[in-house]
């Protein structure tokens, strides 16, 4: 009785304590207050915009163009030579010593995938944008954004498929942790077509788009050089000729370098930098792209005033005609004014004598030469940190070497017409180096673009590709250690230690 | 007769605790309690009762059980052969005890509702007419801590003279002058003779005695008699944590515990390294903290002068009751209470300092120069390298830091109210110029009784300053010191900012000024915490309590930094910063925990002892912050962020949990013999979707007092108990809302001039996330020989957790922001042994004891789920040092193994004859096993060539006493553990021209054949992660040594103080180890970093002198 009572009462009581807590399952429904959640997005066209800038800002990455791009390429094309300082990981670019394990391949790959991620975000969304009202965003608009992001998964696939060969094609937005396997790098070119297609007829005009974004004739440029890199001659050729009186060569060919002149008349599609936006993430941005990147670290790591970690390689040096004004302009040498330092110092090289006058800098380590191209020396002595001069990722002067290339490959090619491209470039009113011959033989007009491309584009990570594409990177690069399984990169271990689908077997050749 | 003494023993115990701890025990004890709480009602009690002839002991036991009540006194004091005879129907029991003690020279007072008897003064009994050959003493006796013992028996030796202390633990005796010698005894404490000589004032202070068996231990929850419990815990006393310089209390708890890691890492102020029998997570392996029953994150706000004990709580059957917190073990703190009777006031100061004056042996000046020109063929051009400056970067950076701790705590209390009051203030410099720790703390506790209901708080509040030790580019200090030139001056004015670094001169620059680093910032690091709570508990029936109490754990941080624009080379700026960078952040955050529970206690027919618990508890955290920072290029004058000033970026985030959960648990014992308890707790957690938002968790375990049985009577066995427990116990220890999916907007973009913001998914929603489950299982072995002379304790343990949370990595190339997912992957077992064993000798004017504890623990990751074959982490390099795969210790560092140097070509195509047009390698670069035979070294070489988990760790303890000296010395140490010491990358490393080891100097070349240094340069695999980083950090370490002096009471004349003790100290006097490194403690809360050094602040030695007073 009385234990029956206790229990009784104990009972009452514990569905007391549990009112008294006020423990409810509502509680436990929080939503999260600093981010949006998806059901809410895509309703606005600043959403449907910001979607976009999302994918632009994995080009601003450590393992893109604010960092490793300009290394990898500039070291493995031997555009630049590396200085004692230079990391143990860049050197493995010089000497192809580099395996799956290297970061900054890992971060190459997923800076190109979380932009493709991004874009797919977009373009997975598009029903959704598309059914937004016209009040809310015009067709033409809806179709511009949209094409803004299959430009940016283009490009990003493309700098992809180039190095890695086959990859994992992906044109949604995961919703489960599988992975893909690698697919035909056919198959990837098949989608960098489709996509470039689309924007370059759905894409603003240049005159019209806010200077930074993926325009129609980004869009045309980009397709050429895929097509191009596909040895498709003609239908590269083809797309070029869309952007005939579009673009004119810089007078001026140190102004494509310069922040003062970005987006000039040459530009085609940049890489944007703004210092003043903020750079407060940049070390920490190896391949995610958040935060504030908006500087390049290219500056404070090529210059010899600060931490001169490459100079320009002797052989590209020794590659320039005399009288070429490029060579001044993409490169300090002894007896040039150290223009940006307020003593307008006198710059020297070989090894100082004793105590060096106060009217003198001297490039250290008796090197011959060190970089101008890109740096911010034209205007301040010292780069402190930050770069905001933007990439030129295509200029009309590659454009023009490109189609005399197209011209002089394609069956039936006019190699007049070729050597009229090059010209071109070399009657640039700032160069003004004497024409080629319109006679030369279809092996002298190749000889001769080889030239002009490594001298009009020297460390603008050009070459290798080039070398590449052209079957010439065994010969040119044997002396650096470069061997036949290095056309390719290793696919990073990283992708295959996280990716089911892609095991060590299916690793590239020799790696 | 035996039985008897038991009890009593526990009752005059009873009577030394305070009130709240004393009602906890009554839960536990066999005790039962009057009908009526009420003291004056209770005396007021109408009693029948009827005994003749029988003798006060039984006739007192005669009368609990008539009128319910409880007696407490001095066995001493009541001579047990007085026979009494009473008989009385319905009389007042105060009428009873009148007519019983009265005739006796008892007289009775009721203190907590226990009648306490006492002896009449003795001053009474005697005639005046003997004054002349008598004296008056008087005097107090204490407790070791320095509260006053009320009915501690005082006894002249060789006669039945004899008295026992008040209320207060005062006492006054009429002696004969030819008294010599007073015999103080009291239960549970070691009897003391005290000549009496000339002296007529006493203090006089009581040890207490090894008996262990009664000590309450604080469970989940509640209390236990440590003889009831059948869990694995772990007790670290006050005294063994009092006088230590920590800033941070967990550090005060290192080796005292079996299975309980401890690893302090970073300057003062930083969060020590926390770990319960190995890892059984691939989360955050942090223990709950409880303090006082409030869940906090940190215990950096409490300082460790306020603990009265810390209890570790290891196995699921005491971790079970916390449901979805307690897999990782549960560290319990019950802070000191104010105590009954006379005023109490401690005062503890010390004072001290603490260097290291380890170094890395490296290159100076010249031999600097000699190795750049030898090894790189480069001589640095820039003006400094040859200005003949040697510069020890080690001693730049490292400095003597000060440290003084002051703290007082005032404690007392009536009958019904207790209340104790404490401040405190510790400075800590650190050893590293720079930095620093400051805290300020306060503590009220009090509780009142007011007839059935209690009611008490307890409240702190810490003001902490910390100032971090600072990194540059990433690079910690000590890295920044090994590389720099030493050519180079460490400050030069011309400079702006005032410093020296190095330049493009030849020498490569990463390094940058340490010093700069460190001094050029203003960084101020604040926090505010407050923990506090309030209760109240109701007697709504007999045996039956209502709690309700609030618990608060709020924090805020207040952190600002300013660094001033720089340039540390005018003439070529490697390390520059052309503006002033202020950075700001605040962030504030809350616990409310709200628990109400019912306890119903019982003990049917003296044998059969129930406690039950019925709990619901609500827990709800919020969490807010505000960080900014900006760029100011016109000035260094201003820290603080302007409007006007360029690049100011600002973000706020905030984030809310919330939990509930509801508990029931039983404990059975029969007569303390057979112990049975089981619980089942169920959670549920806003960190999980809706899917799988609650879960259950249980435990049960058994407890066989095997030295209880009349089989074991006579044997010297005090103790010896076999318990097992089973359960299971869980963790939600993942970020909030990671179940689902969100956007995010951390994007930017400049677009015509102006950032574009950007948006996008962040990750993968997984609303099937649900809770990691820990399923332990524990058997342990108490042992107890000689009345507790020499105890031991064996536990063996096995932990299974399965469903493990994991941020599982997603394939790259999906290119999801968050670039992993949480997902209920894989299991981990971890098991190990831990013995503790403990002598005490405290008889004789020598005492002594002894404790070890010893614990292994083995972690294997039994499974990750199928998706991924292998996690790796601790970059370094480009690659990855740490790995944990399928059946295989956790993380294990997987590397290649080095065989020495190749001295010729023709060994290098000998291990390369798959590949022998290879260049990279050459003589002089190492020498790599080839472990798969395939005539190449690549990767597939690698092997696991060692992990971060020790073998086993252990603590020695030896304390002494000698007369009024004390003595301590603590050992602490771990065996069989890995290190990865990158440090030799920088010290040896040679890939690039850095300032060196001297070993350097030893290097490979064609005329140095050296087999285990590498040529300068060389080949890129030369650094891969190999054996060459690796080291045995195996270590033993003086973790204290003190010296103490108790001066005498009677020592300035007068007895101004119960107790004062001078002592001296020393923190981590020296170190045994085969490590070459600065120090082998090494730790990270990231468990694929935890045993990589890489160039971490090194614990240093501490010497203190200290002052204990107690008034």
């Amino acid at each position: 009785m009385k234990t029956n009572k206790i229990i009784l009462l104990f009972f009452s009581i514990l569905t007391a304590l549990t009112t008294i807590t006020a423990c409810s399952d509502n509680d436990l429904n929080l939503v999260d207050p600093t981010n949006l959640s998806p059901e809410s997005f895509f309703k606005t066209e600043p959403q449907v915009q910001s979607s976009v800038n999302a994918a632009y800002a994995n080009l601003q990455t450590i393992g893109l163009f604010s960092r490793a791009y300009f290394f990898m390429y500039d070291l493995m094309g031997v555009d630049a030579s590396g200085n004692p300082q230079l990391e143990a990981d860049k050197v493995q670019y010089a000497n192809f010593s580099f395996d799956s394990n290297h970061a900054n391949i890992g971060d190459y790959w997923e800076s190109c995938y979380r932009g493709i991620n991004k874009a797919n975000f977009v373009i997975d969304n598009s029903n959704i944008i598309n059914a937004l009202p016209d009040a809310t965003i015009s067709l033409e608009k809806k179709n511009k954004y949209i094409s803004e992001a299959k430009f940016l998964r283009a490009l990003y696939y493309f700098l992809l498929v180039n190095r890695f060969g086959d990859i994992p094609l992906i044109t949604k937005v995961p919703t489960t942790s599988e992975g893909y396997p690698r697919s035909p790098k056919q198959e990837v070119y098949d989608l960098i077509i489709s996509d470039l297609k689309t924007a370059s007829t759905d894409l603003l005009d240049k005159d019209v788009e806010q200077k930074g974004r993926a325009t129609k004739q980004a869009a045309i440029a980009l397709l050429g050089k895929v097509y191009l890199y596909l040895e498709q001659y003609d239908l590269a050729l083809a797309e070029f000729n869309k952007l005939n009186g579009k673009f004119t060569l810089e007078p001026n060919y140190f102004d494509n370098f310069k922040e003062e002149t970005e987006h000039g008349r040459e530009s085609i599609f940049e890489i944007g930098y703004e210092e003043t936006l903020g750079t407060g993430t940049l070390w920490n941005s190896g391949f995610t792209g958040a935060g504030q990147n908006e500087a390049t670290l290219r500056g404070q790591e090529y210059g010899f005033n600060n931490w001169f970690n490459t100079y320009p390689a002797p052989g590209l040096l020794a590659d320039y005609e005399t009288g070429d004004s490029r060579f001044e302009d993409s490169f300090y040498t002894d007896g040039d004014i150290f223009e940006g330092d307020v003593n307008q110092r006198i710059i020297r090289t070989g090894t100082p004598p004793g105590p060096v006058p106060s009217t003198e800098i001297y490039i250290p380590l008796a090197r011959p030469a060190a970089w101008r191209k890109y740096q911010n020396y034209y205007k301040r002595a010292n780069e402190n940190g930050n770069s905001s001069i933007n990439f030129k990722y295509i200029r009309y002067a590659d454009v023009l070497l490109m189609m005399a290339e197209c011209e002089s490959l394609r069956p039936g090619g006019d190699q007049a017409t070729a050597i009229s491209y090059i010209n071109q470039v070399r009657q640039r009113p700032s160069v003004m180096l004497p024409t080629l011959p319109l006679t030369l033989t279809k092996t002298e007009v190749f000889d001769a673009i080889m030239h002009e491309r490594r001298v009009e584009l020297a460390g603008e990570q050009s070459r290798f590709s080039d070398l590449i594409r052209w079957g010439k990177a065994e010969t040119v690069l044997a002396s650096q250690g470069f061997a036949p399984k290095n056309k390719l990169w290793p696919i990073p271990a990283r992708e295959i230690s996280s990716n089911p689908a892609i095991s060590e077997t299916d690793q590239n050749q020799g790696y | 007769m035996k039985k008897t003494v038991v009890k009593q023993r526990l009752l005059i115990r009873l009577m030394k605790m305070t009130l709240y701890q004393f009602l906890l025990t009554l839960i536990f004890s066999t005790v039962t309690m009057a009908n009526s709480l009420n003291g004056q009602g209770k005396l007021d009690a109408k009693v029948t009762i009827s005994v003749s002839d029988m003798n006060l002991n039984n006739a007192l036991k005669e009368l609990e059980k008539s009128a319910d009540v409880k007696f407490s006194y001095n066995s001493r004091m009541v001579s047990s052969n007085q026979k009494i005879s009473i008989k009385a129907e319905d009389e007042l029991l105060s009428t009873i005890l009148s007519r019983i003690l009265k005739p006796l020279n008892i007289k009775y007072s009721l203190i907590s509702n226990h009648i306490v008897l006492q002896k009449e003064d003795n001053k009474k009994e005697h005639n005046s007419s003997f004054s002349q050959q008598q004296k008056t003493l008087t005097g107090i006796v204490y407790d070791a801590n320095g509260v006053a013992l009320p009915g501690a028996s005082i006894l002249v030796k060789g006669s039945t003279t004899g008295t026992s202390t008040d209320f207060d633990g005062k006492f006054s005796i009429n002696v004969d002058n030819s008294a010599t010698v007073l015999i103080i005894s009291y239960i549970g404490f070691d009897t003391v003779e005290i000549p009496i000589g000339d002296k007529t004032d006493f203090k006089i202070t009581l040890n207490e005695s090894s008996q262990k068996l009664n000590e309450v231990i604080i469970i989940g929850y509640g209390t236990q008699n440590r003889a009831s419990v059948t869990g694995a815990i772990s007790t670290v006393k006050a005294e063994q944590m009092a006088a230590l310089p920590v800033a941070n209390a967990v550090e005060a708890l290192q080796g005292r515990a079996a299975g309980v890691s401890i690893v302090n890492t970073g300057g003062p102020g930083s969060e020590p390294l926390v770990n319960i029998r190995g890892f059984g997570s691939f989360n955050n392996t942090a223990p709950l903290y409880v303090v006082d029953g409030v869940i906090v994150g940190s215990l950096s706000g409490v300082n460790q002068n306020d603990i009265e004990s810390v209890n570790v709580l290891k196995d699921a059957s005491t971790t079970a009751v916390y449901g979805a917190k307690g897999s990782n073990g549960v560290i319990v703190v019950t802070t000191k209470k104010g105590t009954k009777g006379a005023i109490q006031l401690s005062l503890n100061v010390l004072t001290g300092f603490q260097n290291q004056n380890k170094r890395y042996d490296l290159l100076n000046t010249e031999q600097y120069l000699q190795y750049a020109k030898d090894a790189f063929g480069t001589i640095p051009t820039t003006p400094s390298s040859q200005s003949g400056v040697n510069t020890n970067w080690q001693d730049q950076i490292y400095q003597a830091g000060l440290v003084r701790n002051y703290d007082f705590g005032i404690s007392g209390g009536g009958e019904k109210s207790s209340v104790r009051i404490s401040g405190g203030y510790a400075e800590k410099e650190g050893i590293i110029i720079g930095t620093d720790f400051e805290r300020y703390s306060f503590r009220a506790n009090s509780d009142f009784t007011l007839g059935k209901l209690k009611i008490g708080e307890s409240m702190s509040v810490a003001f902490n300053r910390t100032r971090p030790e600072l990194d540059g580019g990433g690079r910690t200090l000590l890295e920044h010191a090994i590389k720099s030139a030493p050519y180079l001056t460490v400050y030069n004015p011309n400079n702006l900012g005032g410093f020296q670094g190095p330049n493009a001169s030849g020498d490569t620059n990463d390094a940058e000024n340490p010093v700069r680093i460190m001094k050029l910032p203003t960084v101020n690091n604040k926090s505010f915490s407050f923990i506090g709570n309030i209760f109240a508990e109701l007697e709504i029936a007999k045996d039956l309590k209502f709690k309700t109490q609030v618990g608060v754990d709020y924090y805020s941080t207040n952190n600002s930094r300013f660094t001033p624009s720089f340039n540390d080379d005018s003439l070529g700026a490697t390390h520059t910063q052309n503006f002033a960078t202020i950075d700001k952040g605040t962030s504030f955050g809350q616990n409310i925990i709200f628990t109400n529970s019912l306890t119903y206690d019982k003990t049917f027919a003296n044998v059969h002892n129930f406690q039950f618990l019925l709990l619901a508890e609500k827990i709800q955290s919020k969490f807010n912050s505000l960080n900014a920072t900006s760029r100011n290029p016109i000035s260094n004058d201003i820290d603080n962020i302007l409007g006007s000033n360029q690049q100011i970026a600002a973000t706020s985030s905030s984030n809310e949990y919330n939990k509930i959960g509801y508990l029931a648990r039983l404990n059975y014992d029969f007569n303390n013999k057979y112990i049975a308890s089981a619980s089942i707790r169920r959670d549920g957690s806003s960190r999980f979707g809706a899917n799988e938002r609650y879960g259950w968790f249980y435990s049960g375990s058994l407890g066989w007092n095997i030295a209880k049985e009349d089989f074991m009577v006579d044997s010297d066995f005090s103790t010896l108990k076999l318990r097992g427990s089973y359960g299971i116990s869980g963790n939600d220890n993942i970020p909030n809302y990671a179940y689902s999916a969100v956007l995010t907007s951390d994007f930017l973009y400049p677009i015509d001039g102006e950032g574009a913001a950007g948006t996008t998914a962040n990750g993968l929603a997984n609303p099937n996330l649900k809770w990691e489950q820990s399923e332990q299982l524990n058997i342990g072995l108490d042992i107890g020989l000689f009345k507790e002379k020499l105890t031991a304790a064996v536990e063996y343990y096995v932990n299974k957790s399965d469903d493990l949370l994991l941020n599982v990595p997603l394939p790259t190339s999906l290119g999801v922001n968050s670039g992993s997912q949480y997902r209920n992957v894989g299991s981990v077992e971890s098991k190990g042994f831990e013995v503790t064993i403990g002598y005490n000798d405290y008889e004789g004017d020598f005492k002594w004891a002894a404790n070890l504890n010893f614990g292994t623990s083995k972690s294997e990751a039994k499974s990750l789920g199928g998706t991924v074959t292998e996690l790796l982490g601790g970059d370094f390099e480009g690659e990855s040092i740490t790995r944990i795969t399928e059946g295989q210790t956790l993380y294990h560092y997987y590397g290649l193994v080095m065989d020495g140097i190749y001295q010729n070509q023709a060994e290098v195509n000998a291990v390369f004859t798959a590949n022998p047009s290879q260049t990279t390698v050459t003589p002089g670069d190492i020498r790599y096993k080839d472990l798969n035979n395939d005539g190449n070294i690549t990767n597939a070489d690698k092997t696991i060539i060692g992990d971060a988990l020790p073998d086993f760790t252990y603590g020695l303890n030896l304390d002494a006493s000698y007369k009024n000296w004390d003595f301590n010395m603590f050992f602490t140490g771990l065996q069989g553990r890995d290190l990865i010491n990158t440090n030799i990358y920088d010290l040896e490393g040679m890939s690039r021209l850095f300032n060196s080891g001297v070993n350097v100097m030893d290097r490979w070349t064609p005329t140095n054949p050296s087999n285990s240094i590498p040529k300068a340069g060389g080949a890129p695999q030369n650094t891969s992660i190999s054996t060459r980083y690796l080291e045995d950090g195996s270590f033993t370490r003086l973790k204290n040594l003190s010296i103490g002096y108790t001066l005498p009471s009677e020592v300035f004349g007068q007895n101004y103080f119960s107790k004062c003790r001078i002592y001296i100290s020393g923190q981590n006097l020296f170190t045994i180890t085969d490590y070459s490194g600065l120090d082998p403690e090494i730790g990270n809360s990231n468990g694929f970093q935890s045993g990589i050094d890489r160039g971490a602040f090194p614990q240093p030695k501490t010497y203190l002198v200290g002052l204990q007073l107690t008034f």
